[in-house]
């Protein structure tokens, strides 16, 4: 085989991992092409260019509302949740202390609970304390993440402790010392946990479905699936609108995905592959 | 004093949440699961091993453990042989490859309510993009998720669809670190490709699928998503899995103690696939080192 052929094969097959990638996309990329059209383009198979289903979506159906409520909702569990677990993770990496292997194992045996077993008591304990149907419904569940815990724990164990001693020679508190010395070095692993919760939280479907019947507080998972359900199973669905809905749902990781994909990768690699 | 305390302070807030939501939820699964409740009358009268005795009897779980074992049995070794022959094929680190896996992974942190409305459009009888292929070829129009025979087939490629791309990412990792050692020395041997792979590659990356093994069909037991969106657990109870099921009983028929009793079921279950899981990663670094 000359170079000049090999080459040529190089072309070819590269050519066709990335058509296989756009085809495997397509029913996405399709979708999101989908949601530009108007409907009657849409049935007569035409290709008529317009925004109206996304002005329909965020106004008739108040998608802004649980895009909002998304955000919202994915933010707070995504921070408290990383500050919850950073926190505990310094102490089981730096402190010895009675009782202390004992509350790792606890925390490292919720890796392995379904969280479907805690859906029924759960939803007792927020409708005993008020709180269906309300933010701190969606959040409170969803805020201690074990596996995170787990995570930094092994992570921040691999830092020199001499660096922690020289701040404590220079008088700084625990938690100076973990925000001054430990996060800062932590920072691509606390990231890639701090990721997976957004991802995890964003696209959570059960809990919110239990927990929220007030459409004012529904996620875009929820009232997309509402919205796609007005008629369930039959094709009276206006699907150029349900796709712009869906479109809002998946842009924000989309977009993100982009940007973050390495560290996103690294972590889920780092959790699995030791 | 307070030296002493701060590494419990640190700990509390994690723990304390997963106390209240985590921890007590299970014993109160296992209390619940001997009683009869409905959520709205004042007592919770101890009914024994009724709920489980009922739950045995029914059709509904056993069709419901019958369909998501089907599901398991397809759509686990499916996912394997996909991921390994993708991971296998897009293994160099150059941009075609990673920009790729990055396409193929793409569904996997993508939300599953919308995956399942796309797909349940690519699906539909009249306007689908598959039954519009059909129809161009001339042949008669299918009712993919209408049909008991054919709506499970459809659930398991929309979710082999979104989870290959998380197996693709681990095979990747685990084929990559395997040393070129091993296929320096299986050339020097005149390994012919499919040879290579038979005696070295899959061999040396056994620890991963492994994992991959016990991972997917943890999932398999929890697939929830996909199918209330699509089919509901429809038609006739074909594409009833066993969680779709737990929210039918628990938040629609509101039978909190048969609920439970199936809670605590699939919780037992998923704890020994897990136990085995924990020893096939203790055993696998064990192995690295």
């Amino acid at each position: 085989m000359t170079r000049e052929t090999s080459a040529r094969a190089l072309w070819l097959i590269n050519g066709l991992t990335l058509l296989a990638a756009v085809i495997f996309l397509s029913p996405v990329l399709y979708s999101i092409w989908m949601s530009f059209q108007t409907s009657d383009a849409y049935y007569s198979g035409g290709v008529d260019f317009t925004l109206r289903n996304y002005d329909v979506a965020v106004g008739q159906y108040n998608f802004a509302r649980y895009l909002l409520n998304s955000v919202i909702v994915s933010g707070i569990v995504t921070l408290l949740g990383i500050s919850f677990a950073t926190m505990a993770a310094f102490a089981f990496a730096r402190f010895e202390f009675p009782g202390g292997n004992l509350m790792f194992g606890a925390v490292v045996a919720t890796l392995m609970i379904p969280s479907h077993i805690t859906l029924i008591p759960n939803y007792l304990t927020l409708a005993r304390a008020g709180m269906l149907d309300s933010y701190a419904g969606l959040i409170l569940p969803a805020i201690s993440s074990g596996f995170a815990a787990f995570f930094l724990r092994q992570y921040i164990r691999g830092i020199p402790r001499a660096l922690d001693e020289a701040a404590y020679m220079d008088g700084a508190t625990p938690l100076k010392v973990l925000w001054r010395v430990i996060v800062p070095i932590s920072k691509p692993a606390i990231f890639s946990m701090a990721l997976q919760l957004f991802i995890a939280e964003w696209n959570n479907y059960i809990w919110p479905l239990v927990a929220i019947s007030e459409s004012d507080l529904f996620t875009l998972q929820i009232g997309l699936a509402r919205l796609y359900r007005v008629n369930p199973g039959e094709d009276v669905i206006d699907w150029p609108l349900v796709m712009a809905a869906s479109t809002i749902t998946i842009l924000p990781v989309l977009l993100g995905f982009v940007l973050v994909e390495r560290h996103l990768v690294r972590g889920i690699t780092m959790g699995a592959v030791k | 004093m307070l030296r002493k305390l701060t590494p419990y302070l640190f700990v509390l807030p994690l723990l304390g949440f997963m106390a209240v939501f985590t921890y007590y939820p299970i014993l109160q699964s296992v209390n619940l699961s001997f009683r009869e409740w409905d959520f709205m009358s004042p007592t919770k009268p101890w009914v024994g091993l009724d709920n489980y005795r009922l739950l045995l009897t029914t059709r509904d779980f056993w069709n419901s453990l019958k369909v998501t074992a089907v599901f398991a049995l397809i759509s686990v070794p499916l996912r394997l042989a996909l991921a390994l022959a993708v991971a296998s094929f897009l293994i160099r680190e150059t941009a075609v490859s990673r920009i790729s896996r990055g396409a193929i992974f793409l569904p996997a942190v993508t939300s599953t309510v919308s995956i399942a409305v796309v797909f349940s459009w690519v699906f539909s009888t009249d306007y689908g993009a598959i039954n519009g292929f059909i129809a161009l070829l001339g042949f008669d129009k299918v009712t993919w998720m209408q049909d008991p025979q054919l709506a499970l087939y459809v659930i398991i490629f929309v979710n082999t669809w979104k989870q290959l791309g998380y197996d693709v990412i681990i095979y990747t990792a685990g084929l990559q670190a395997i040393s070129m050692e091993y296929y320096d020395a299986a050339a020097v041997d005149g390994g012919r490709r499919f040879h290579v792979f038979r005696r070295v590659t899959f061999p040396l990356v056994m620890p991963t699928t492994y994992f991959l093994l016990v991972i997917s069909v943890i999932d398999a037991f929890q697939v929830f998503t996909i199918v209330d969106v699509m089919t509901r657990g429809g038609p006739a109870g074909a594409t009833d899995m066993i969680v779709n099921m737990l929210y039918r009983v628990g938040f629609t028929l509101f039978d909190i103690g048969t609920g439970s009793a199936l809670a605590v079921l699939l919780f037992i279950f998923l704890i020994a696939l897990a136990l085995v899981k924990a020893r096939v990663i203790g055993r696998r670094v064990h192995y690295d080192s």
